[in-house]
């Protein structure tokens, strides 16, 4: 088991890295104008939007009661922060309550 | 003189703006320490995992992996294949690195994570978009934090206090969402956003055992939405 788990941390560690500057060199030989530029302006938005569905799709009411207080108080604050110590603050009152 | 003070001041606003993404990776990382302990891990080999890898979803599978006994080699597939995200985003984050030297842009790229994303919106607001030091410094932070929590939590083995009852296992779900206004480009996102949605749902529904494959392909198929678009 030792050799295997050393196998697996360097292997993961170096397939890792190569993943990592792998996006950088394929944005780096794109274009920096048009339709590819366009795409990448937009794909932070994307994949945060992805990202959230995915944690969410499989969550419980409460995560999504939780959620949607949430994205309405950091569109309202525009302190993310503070919405995300909220979330924290309100999911734990709930659940202490038994919901 | 002038400029090492701006990098510094860079460096510390990244790191402060990085603490809240730093307080859910804290969970994360306690989990992951305190169950590769007891998956025949040693102190050693866990805190290594950490240092080389950066990166929790893909080292908790990846550690799922070997202790289900499939070997060193689908171990590190199925924790490559949750990391395919990062290279989307630094894809995006092309910019910060443009013109830097080829170790900087290892640094800066080994150092990004999904909490990197939260940092763009955050440097929207202080006009650092393109700032190198500003991401260092989140990335340097998170990555210093990742290690140390792991580290704690190998040596705790146990009596730590149930995150779900204070809340904090929210913490990571929390933040993205809280982050989600700031992205917000106005009505140019709608086609895109509704793309990248619907390609995840449709994973999670229909392709459930390849949900983690929908952030990707949604997050991808967004983005081409949004190139295509004007067209």
């Amino acid at each position: 088991m030792t050799n295997e788990i050393w196998i697996t941390v360097l292997g993961l560690g170096f397939i890792s890295f190569l993943i990592r500057i792998s996006g950088f060199i394929l944005a780096s030989h794109l274009p920096k104008h048009g339709a590819w530029a366009r795409g990448l302006e937009a794909l932070p938005g994307c994949l945060i939007v992805s990202l959230v569905t995915l944690m969410m799709i499989y969550g419980s009411a409460l995560e999504w009661i939780t959620g949607s207080i949430v994205l309405v108080i950091s569109a309202l604050t525009h302190r993310p922060n503070l919405a995300m110590f909220c979330g924290i603050a309100l999911i734990a009152a709930l659940r202490q309550l038994g919901l | 003189m002038r400029a090492s003070r701006t990098v510094r001041i860079e460096i510390l606003y990244g790191m402060r703006d990085m603490l809240p993404m730093s307080l859910a990776a804290a969970t994360y990382g306690l989990a992951f320490g305190l169950l590769a302990s007891q998956s025949g891990f040693n102190n050693f080999q866990t805190i290594s995992m950490s240092v080389l890898v950066f990166g929790g979803s893909s080292q908790l599978v990846a550690m799922d992996q070997l202790v289900l006994g499939v070997g060193p080699a689908a171990a590190i597939i199925a924790g490559a294949a949750l990391n395919m995200r990062i290279l989307l985003i630094t894809a995006s984050m092309e910019s910060v690195m443009r013109d830097r030297s080829w170790w900087h842009i290892g640094l800066g790229t080994f150092l990004a994570t999904d909490a990197s994303v939260a940092l763009m919106q955050t440097a929207k607001s202080r006009l650092m978009t393109d700032s190198y030091w500003y991401f260092f410094g989140g990335g340097a932070s998170l990555y210093l934090v990742w290690i140390v929590v792991t580290t704690i939590g190998t040596f705790l083995s146990s009596g730590v206090p149930d995150p779900e009852l204070i809340g904090l296992d929210f913490a990571i779900i929390a933040i993205f969402v809280a982050i989600l206004p700031g992205m917000w480009r106005g009505y140019v996102d709608v086609f895109p956003w509704f793309i990248a949605l619907g390609t995840v749902i449709f994973f999670g529904v229909w392709l459930s055992e390849y949900a983690s494959w929908g952030l990707i392909v949604g997050a991808i198929f967004g983005a081409m939405a949004a190139g295509l678009k004007n067209d």
